[in-house]
């Protein structure tokens, strides 16, 4: 039976923990991301010169393999960016069996005319600006943060598979099975999805927010930092003197299905 | 006045035919339970097709049940009083697969226990979101439709009529535009899924019900008028027809932008993948099948409106299919205007769970039928009308 004395220290205990999370919770929102709109510019050159020369170091030319060798090699290809990424954010990755396959990256071979010579860069989530996949979202569990960077709330997602039927990209994922059974490390800072939902890149959101909270000035996700060419530019949009600001203001860049409208925060540089 | 009354249901055919609908269902719901478990890894969906025979189910479910409300509200809605025999049974059996439908978004979707979501948190761009209103509405407006009919107030009911014929066409049209708004895939977005959505609910509608009903009449021994059945078999063949005539404007329409030329000629021609066979044998095949048959003097018998309601009803979940597969499994044009890699047709292939599951769903409707007519005062004494 519970005195009351008890049941006055429980309910001030319950008070001033609702309390804190309130305050933490406010904190944390506090925080104006609108100040941010996050973007990254793909140097395809420097991607290229990238996979060539993994390609070259396994003996391949991509150009002499069947239609169906290139796909299954770029399904399975891992150039550093692909590898940081998958181990950072809890992909399961499962390259024998390419229907349940779970990617935030994938990289593209793509070239203007059949004489000319292929071209490679990393397909991810764009990040739109009018994103489909929020658009049809019946729960809001897709959902764009101020900052610009597309996020899903797992705790609302009831895997309907709209999103990734309305991407245009095929950038989202279904775990189809349970992604434990996949990983090849946890990496606690990443929730650990359960199988049912769907996954794409956030932009290590995770990774920068922390950084940002740090006090870092220009928080970068993984695939950005491991890059060994610096081929993927990452920076704030709204910051006239970010590095990405400057490319895109002055060079030419496309973005990917442009026509459709959705605006990706992603751009291509020498595509 | 038509006299309603219930069934004995005593007979060991009734008990027969409620065991194997029951018998079905367990076997859909022992389905369902193996992809709660082991997740969606037991359908035969993929990354690049994560739509598949569910999401046709939901489709085809939705269609049924919106045609059959239509049929139930002729004698309401268009005052054809001869038809108002059928229309509890109709109803009924509306009310059914509307719960089938349902169902079958529950066994669709992969994470069941935040269904919930779909009601609190309301995103109104989403027809998804629209449409779980529109549902639970739409059973809430049936129910009532069917409770007034009980009644017999006559005012009531029609007004519920015009009410219940409306949102059947609400409900069928955002089930429409969940696929028909999808602009990122070429097979999908078009003006034409919806009124085809319409037209393919009240031929799908039609073509269970009629045969339903002519088991119904004829194992519980009641006379029922062949003229009206022929009258509603021809209804189903020309709004068959009119469904061809739609296909083949939607294929034209898709086929006349050159930038579409690799998926339709996948989706109808290539024959090495299971969307062409799918939509030349069972969906215009069907169709033309269901045509020729009541084209015929054997037509007009009990077996041939029968089998071409039923050839017809499975040619509508041909079209449900090719609907929503071959789009999802001819790539997305990632880089437009250039050569791509990878690049590579996903073919869809159901897997038995998939068929367990719409089987049992479908099942479960008739089994609500089948019990709806021992405890409910739905089935006419005469299946004709009487003259005055």
């Amino acid at each position: 039976m519970t005195s009351r004395r008890e049941f006055l220290v429980l309910l001030a205990t319950s008070t001033a923990a609702i309390a804190t999370g309130k305050a933490m919770q406010t904190s944390s929102t506090d925080v104006d991301l609108s100040k941010y709109e996050w973007s990254m510019v793909v140097q395809v050159d420097k991607c290229t010169e990238c996979i060539n020369k993994m390609l070259e170091k396994q003996g391949i030319k991509f150009e002499e393999l069947s239609l169906d060798k290139q796909n299954e090699l770029l399904r399975n290809l891992r150039p550093p960016c692909v590898k940081a990424c998958d181990l950072a954010n809890n992909v399961p990755r499962m390259p024998d069996n390419p229907r349940f396959d779970c990617y935030m990256i994938r990289i593209i071979a793509a070239k203007a005319t059949e004489d000319a010579s292929w071209r490679f860069f990393p397909l991810m989530c764009q990040e739109c600006e009018h994103p489909a996949c929020v658009e049809v979202c019946p729960t809001k569990a897709s959902y764009k943060r101020p900052d610009g960077i597309v996020v899903i709330d797992l705790h609302r997602c009831i895997g309907c598979r709209y999103c990734m039927v309305a991407c245009p990209f095929n950038a989202r994922t279904f775990t189809f099975k349970d992604p434990l059974e996949h990983l090849e490390k946890i990496n606690p800072e990443v929730p650990i999805r359960k199988d049912g939902v769907p996954m794409k890149c956030e932009f290590c959101r995770w990774l920068i927010d922390m950084e940002r909270c740090e006090g870092v000035k220009n928080p970068k996700p993984v695939c950005v930092q491991v890059c060994p060419y610096n081929a993927l530019v990452f920076g704030n949009l709204k910051d006239p003197n970010s590095e990405v600001s400057k490319i895109v203001r002055t060079s030419k860049v496309v973005r990917l299905r442009a026509g459709l409208g959705t605006e990706p925060k992603v751009f291509y540089h020498d595509l | 006045m038509v006299e309603f009354k219930k069934i004995d249901g005593r007979s060991n055919g009734y008990w027969l035919v409620c065991g194997i609908f029951l018998a079905l269902t367990l076997w859909g719901a022992y389905a369902w339970y193996l992809a709660l478990v082991y997740g969606h890894g037991v359908m035969g969906l993929s990354q690049r097709v994560p739509w598949g025979f569910g999401t046709a189910a939901i489709c085809y479910t939705i269609g049924a049940s919106a045609g059959s409300l239509i049929v139930s509200a002729l004698s309401g809605v268009f005052g054809k009083e001869e038809f108002k025999f059928l229309s509890r049974t109709a109803c009924v059996f509306a009310l059914g697969t509307i719960v089938a439908a349902m169902l079958s978004i529950m066994q669709d979707i992969g994470n069941v226990e935040n269904m919930m979501n779909v009601l609190f948190h309301y995103n109104p761009t989403s027809v998804f979101s629209w449409n779980a209103f529109l549902y639970s509405s739409y059973f809430v407006i049936g129910f009532v439709y069917l409770m007034a009919q009980f009644g017999e107030k006559r005012l009531i009911t029609k007004a519920l009529a015009v009410l219940a014929v409306a949102w059947a066409v609400l409900v069928h049209s955002g089930t429409g535009g969940i696929v028909g708004f999808v602009y990122s895939t070429d097979l999908y977005h078009s003006s034409l899924t919806i009124p085809m959505f319409i037209v393919s609910a009240i031929v799908s509608g039609l073509g269970l019900l009629i045969p339903m009903w002519l088991l119904t009449f004829k194992w519980t021994n009641r006379p029922l008028d062949r003229n009206l059945m022929w009258y509603l078999a021809k209804v189903m063949g020309a709004l068959t027809i009119l469904l061809l005539y739609c296909f083949t404007a939607e294929a034209l329409d898709t086929a006349y932008i050159p930038g579409n030329a690799g998926a339709i000629h996948m989706a109808l021609f290539d024959f090495h993948y299971p969307y062409a066979w799918v939509y030349w044998v069972v969906q215009v095949g069907g169709c033309l099948l269901t045509i020729l048959i009541l084209l015929t003097p054997w037509g007009k018998t009990d077996w041939g409106m029968g089998i071409a309601g039923f050839i017809v009803a499975i040619a509508v979940y041909g079209e449900r299919y090719t609907l929503i597969t071959p789009g999802l499994g001819y790539p997305k044009d990632l880089v437009p205007g250039m050569i791509f890699r990878p690049f590579w047709i996903v073919p869809y292939y159901p897997s038995w769970v998939e068929y367990a599951e719409i089987i049992g769903l479908m099942s479960m409707a008739c089994l609500v039928y089948c019990i709806g007519l021992k405890i409910f005062q739905i089935l006419p004494e005469r299946g004709e009308v009487e003259e005055a």
